[in-house]
């Protein structure tokens, strides 16, 4: 695939260990612009080890992670996400005890310095962009809630909309429509693939059949920390081996 | 009793400032330092020694010693803020343990345990501010231009960084804050004030000495911004008010033998301490705060 769909990320051989356990073992895989990709497998297989490792909140023992093109291993996941690739977590984090409103604008302003460039234009063009992935995930109207506050599928929302304000090209999600009622993850469907059309890069890490094949174009199936298979949906599900090894049956 | 009262005022402003700039790192950035006294102690003996070697106004002694105390806080700062919290609590008790060695053996400038006497009094544009009450007004300015300085850097987008670090380090980096440079400033900018504090308690008792930088002092700075409220802007100021009224009030309490008021004085306040934590854990302003926020 070229043009629309080129690579933005690839690991190159990745591998990371916990004392005797490899958890990412050997992993090569590209992310191309424009593509769903959903990474699948039992509990452990090393979903969330590999995003750790891409975002640069883990250091890989080998391999290496290039964004378009460039060498990322090693940079600190805030130098990670300015270049683009944004992610969420299983368990949100959240700035709890700030409004909604300020989880989304804290992600736009990243001047370290006592205040951001670009003068009052600057600041409510950051307003704005929050305020308007506050409304697209329909949170606009809690603006001024603590996150603390919120219920857990409008935590879930505001996540998104952290990212979304981001500008991040790449979007990373763990687990994002676990715990979600039928109507907000109908809702999130729609989020995403309206964001994909937009241009947006997704990876997923999900356990909700669903969701994986209600978006995905691809999928990675990960089994203790390898690749053990990747292609469409239809190919991947329909396995009777991996199925056996999702559901934590012995492959025939 | 009116010269009482302006020396209370005055100490009370000069204690207020250091925790409202201590609260700007403990309670928006959640940075827990146990050395703001020494930064309030550079802040006095610089100014102490820029006033009494350049015969510097209130103005450059006030600037110096700031401009120092931010040095010394970077050099606190860039090592020990890589690290996560209770490191930071280990490596700020640690410079305290240090700056009073300093403060106690480095003669030349400090004066070692006996300190500098005759300090002159402060100078500002040609003005010399010798009465109580002229320090009493120049505290409180300078009270009102650092919480000015501090409000205006929570309300805007340097708090937001701070109260998300505080709130998730690990999503603030994710999402592309820097967040060694951002504590790093926020410390600086902490200790430089705090100086501001240091420079007025040298010219008001024309007098320093190691006595008042001790880690006493920094736990004492650590109750008022607790029991006032963490990441308000009032709940220093009352949390000061608090801690330096109950002895003043305690004194004047009849029928106490004077040979017991110091302890009881510490009974009270580690009782009120106790239950101030138990009942009211965010501190006396922030559940007055909480009880009007809309839900």
């Amino acid at each position: 695939m070229t043009g629309a769909h080129e690579v933005l990320l690839e690991t190159e051989r990745l591998s990371v260990s916990f004392g005797g356990l490899r958890a990412v073992d050997d992993v090569s895989l590209a992310l191309r612009a424009g593509i769903v990709t959903t990474l699948v497998g039992p509990n452990g297989a090393g979903k969330t080890t590999l995003f750790n490792l891409i975002t640069g909140h883990l250091a890989p023992h080998a391999g290496s992670v290039r964004w378009l093109g460039r060498r990322i291993t090693g940079q600190p996941h805030w130098r990670i996400a300015r270049a683009g690739i944004g992610r969420t977590f299983q368990d949100l984090k959240l700035f709890d005890h700030m409004s909604v409103l300020d989880n989304v604008l804290a992600v736009t302003e990243r001047d370290a310095w006592l205040w951001q460039r670009g003068g009052a234009a600057g600041a409510a063009q950051r307003l704005a962009r929050a305020e308007a992935a506050l409304q697209a995930v329909g949170l606009a109207d809690r603006r001024h809630a603590r996150a603390l506050d919120l219920a857990y599928a409008q935590r879930k929302f505001l996540s998104v909309a952290r990212l979304l304000a981001s500008g991040a090209r790449l979007w990373l999600l763990d687990e994002p429509a676990s715990g979600l009622d039928p109507r907000s993850y109908e809702r999130f469907l729609a989020l995403l693939r309206e964001q994909v059309a937009r241009g947006c890069t997704i990876c997923i890490i999900e356990h909700n059949l669903d969701i994986v094949v209600g978006i995905s174009d691809r999928i990675v199936f990960l089994d203790q920390g390898r690749v053990l298979a990747e292609g469409d949906p239809k190919s991947i599900l329909s396995d009777p081996n991996l199925a056996a090894i999702y559901f934590g049956e012995r492959a025939a | 009793m009116l010269a009482y009262l302006t020396n209370l005022a005055v100490l009370i402003g000069i204690n207020a400032i250091l925790a409202v700039t201590l609260n700007f790192v403990l309670g928006y950035a959640g940075i827990f330092s146990m050395a703001h006294a020494v930064f309030f102690g550079v802040g006095a003996y610089t100014a102490t020694w820029v006033a009494i070697k350049l015969g510097g106004g209130l103005l450059l002694a006030t600037g110096a010693g700031m401009a120092v105390a931010a040095l010394i806080s970077l050099a606190l700062a860039l090592p020990a803020l890589r690290v996560r919290g209770e490191y930071f609590v280990a490596a700020s008790l640690g410079l305290q343990m240090l700056a009073i060695t300093v403060f106690s053996e480095w003669k030349a400038f400090t004066g070692g345990i006996g300190g500098i006497t005759n300090i002159p009094p402060a100078s500002l544009f040609g003005f010399q501010l010798t009465t109580p009450a002229q320090y009493l007004v120049l505290t409180l300015a300078c009270l009102a231009a650092v919480i000015a300085i501090v409000r205006a850097l929570v309300r805007g987008s340097f708090g937001r960084s701070l109260k998300a670090i505080r709130d998730n380090e690990t999503a603030a980096s994710t999402y592309g804050k820097n967040v060694a440079v951002i504590k790093t400033i926020a410390v600086a900018v902490s200790s430089s004030l705090a100086a501001v504090a240091g420079a007025l308690y040298a010219f008001y008792m024309s007098f320093v000495n190691v006595e008042s930088f001790v880690l006493d002092t920094s736990v004492l700075l650590i109750a008022m911004v607790v029991i006032g409220g963490v990441a308000t802007l009032t709940g220093p100021i009352i949390g000061t008010l608090l801690i330096l009224l109950l002895p003043a009030a305690l004194s004047y309490l009849p029928g106490l033998p004077s040979t017991e008021i110091g302890s009881i004085q510490q009974i009270v306040y580690g009782a009120a301490m106790v239950l101030l934590m138990i009942f009211r854990p965010g501190g006396v302003w922030s559940l007055r705060r909480r009880e009007g926020d809309p839900r």
